[in-house]
């Protein structure tokens, strides 16, 4: 079927197109279409299905496959277009992560080197996400914020899709840390970090629908330390702020702030005066 | 008709200096230049507009909405297209993935959808090529029109371009000009430049700004005009004061008062431009 004096009879053509063509005799036409141009006019072309065709084809040849985070997101059920903006934070590069790393390393040698040493990694552990945080977002940190700020994501929707991606990674990388703590330490007492965290990751978003966004951070981390701190020095009991009914308290305050950021969330937005 | 962008009494200041100094101005459909030298409020006014900046005082309606407001600075991002003066880009980031990341920022979330509007803005800026080169592989004029690509991106009603023709070669400025004017036949464009001869080959209309006000507000024609009878062109040095520079020919071309020995000439947009600024510097 593919000689130069052959073409495709009527009948034959009339069942390609009819569909009812068996799938054998169907390649063998669109082999000998591919080569004879006098039979292809006889085949009517849709333009616009070719061209919206071409278009689809050209779209998924140029777009590389997503990086494995954003695939393991997307296989955890996270919609893609989500899945990307999580991934693609900017606080969450490599450096910050091992920042991360070492100062838990180090907070957990001080667990094992000194007698109350855990305390330093309860208090150094809600520090980490609003560090983070600081990094997420904001004309100084972020090299493209001018372009993304001008989208109508911009603002609350993606400073929280930022903030939940640094709080998950640093709580994932606090909470592997945990086993290494000295055995001595109780099991309540070695998770007694992660409400405080909670705590002074809402602080730090409802503060900065006030103030910016890095003065939050400094204030709610910095604070942070200053109260455990003191408290321990007023009462000489260095673990009242890790305590059941400490525990209690923060929990109020995370819902407390967490409404207050959802009232107040559109002054999150970079062209809101403060 | 219905003005694409209002703006009154429009006030913004960065410590003691007056970047915009109550200004008032409409924008409609078409491709609308602003002009001015550093500092005259131009990338402020167009951040305003694009909502990236707050002002201190005054109204702005733009597309219908009020940027003041959260609900109307949403709505006005959904219908704009903003290319900013310095656009930043994520080294690590591919071409494709660049503008996959701002086309989810513009809510579009149907993966195929997007994909093929990436695929379409790379096609308008001469990118599609380089889909898969990482950004920081790319020459400077690639990356500007990488940054206009975002811009077009979900066809935008009101397109803001500052500085768009910035590290472009003549050859791609041509084409910027071309897709810049096809771009204006349908909605509103705004773009600062210094470029003189890209608001004479495709703005239908020019403002010329200053210390955050307005100096010239008309065509390109009608800049070119203020400087009629001002220009003009002598074999022999004028005298210091004067605005001048030597052509390719050898002859001088001055713009104010004609030297004895020079014949007027044909005043441009760059003349008309050069003649307002400088009255402006000289008053200061």
């Amino acid at each position: 079927m593919t000689t130069g004096d052959w073409h495709i009879p009527p009948g034959l053509l009339e069942r390609y197109l009819d569909g009812s063509l068996d799938p054998v005799g169907v390649m063998s036409v669109e082999a000998h279409l591919v080569r004879c141009a006098r039979c292809r006019t006889a085949v009517p072309a849709d333009g616009g299905w070719l061209a919206t065709s071409w278009e689809r084809i050209a779209a998924e040849v140029a777009a590389p496959a997503p990086p494995l985070t954003e695939r393991l997101l997307h296989g955890a059920g996270v919609p893609g277009h989500l899945a990307r903006l999580l991934a693609a934070t900017p606080a969450l590069s490599r450096a910050w992560a091992a920042a991360v790393a070492v100062a838990l390393g180090f907070a957990v040698a001080a667990a094992h080197l000194a007698g109350h040493g855990f305390l330093a990694f309860l208090t150094l552990a809600p520090v980490l996400p609003t560090a983070g945080i600081a990094l997420a977002y904001g004309r100084r940190i972020d090299p493209a914020h001018e372009t993304y700020a001008a989208t109508p994501m911009a603002g609350a929707p993606l400073l929280l899709v930022r903030s939940t991606a640094v709080l998950l990674t640093a709580l994932a990388l606090t909470a592997l840390a945990v086993p290494l703590l000295p055995a001595a330490t109780m099991p309540s007492v070695a998770w007694a970090w992660l409400l405080p965290a909670l705590t002074t990751t809402s602080g730090c978003l409802a503060l900065a629908t006030r103030v910016p966004l890095p003065l939050a951070a400094v204030a709610l981390g910095g604070g942070w330390v200053a109260v455990v701190t003191g408290v321990g020095a007023v009462t000489g009991d260095r673990t009242l702020p890790f305590r059941p009914g400490a525990q209690v308290l923060y929990g109020c305050a995370v819902a407390l702030l967490t409404l207050v950021l959802y009232v107040r969330r559109h002054r999150l937005d970079p062209a809101e005066p403060r | 008709m219905t003005p694409t962008v209002t703006v009154r009494g429009l006030r913004k200041r960065y410590g003691h200096t007056a970047v915009l100094d109550g200004l008032d101005i409409a924008f409609g459909a078409g491709v609308t230049g602003l002009l001015g030298p550093n500092g005259a409020g131009k990338t402020t006014l167009l951040r305003c507009l694009a909502t990236t900046l707050a002002p201190d005082a005054g109204e702005l309606r733009v597309l219908g909405l009020d940027p003041a407001t959260a609900s109307g600075r949403t709505g006005v991002r959904r219908r704009l297209g903003y290319l900013p003066q310095d656009p930043g880009f994520y080294p690590h980031f591919t071409v494709f993935e660049t503008l996959d990341y701002v086309a989810i920022l513009k809510e579009m979330t149907d993966r195929r959808e997007r994909h093929r509007e990436v695929t379409r803005v790379l096609a308008e800026v001469g990118l599609a090529d380089r889909a898969r080169t990482k950004v920081r592989k790319l020459s400077g004029g690639m990356r500007q029109r990488l940054a206009l690509a975002q811009a077009l991106l979900d066809e935008p009603d009101l397109l803001v371009l500052d500085e768009p023709t910035v590290g472009l070669d003549p050859e791609q400025r041509l084409r910027l000009r071309a897709l810049v004017s096809r771009l204006g036949e349908s909605r509103t464009v705004l773009l600062s430049t210094h470029q003189t001869e890209d608001v004479a080959a495709l703005c239908e209309r020019v403002v010329v700004m200053d210390g955050g006000r307005i100096l010239f507000d008309g065509t390109p024609a009608g800049l070119a005009a203020v400087a009629a009878g001002r220009v003009s062109l002598g074999d022999h040095r004028p005298g210091p004061g004067a605005l001048f520079w030597r052509t390719a020919d050898g002859r001088y071309r001055t713009i104010g008062d004609t030297p004895a020995d020079a014949v007027p000439a044909e005043p441009t947009v760059e003349d008309g431009y050069l003649l307002l600024v400088g009255r402006t510097q000289e008053a200061a």
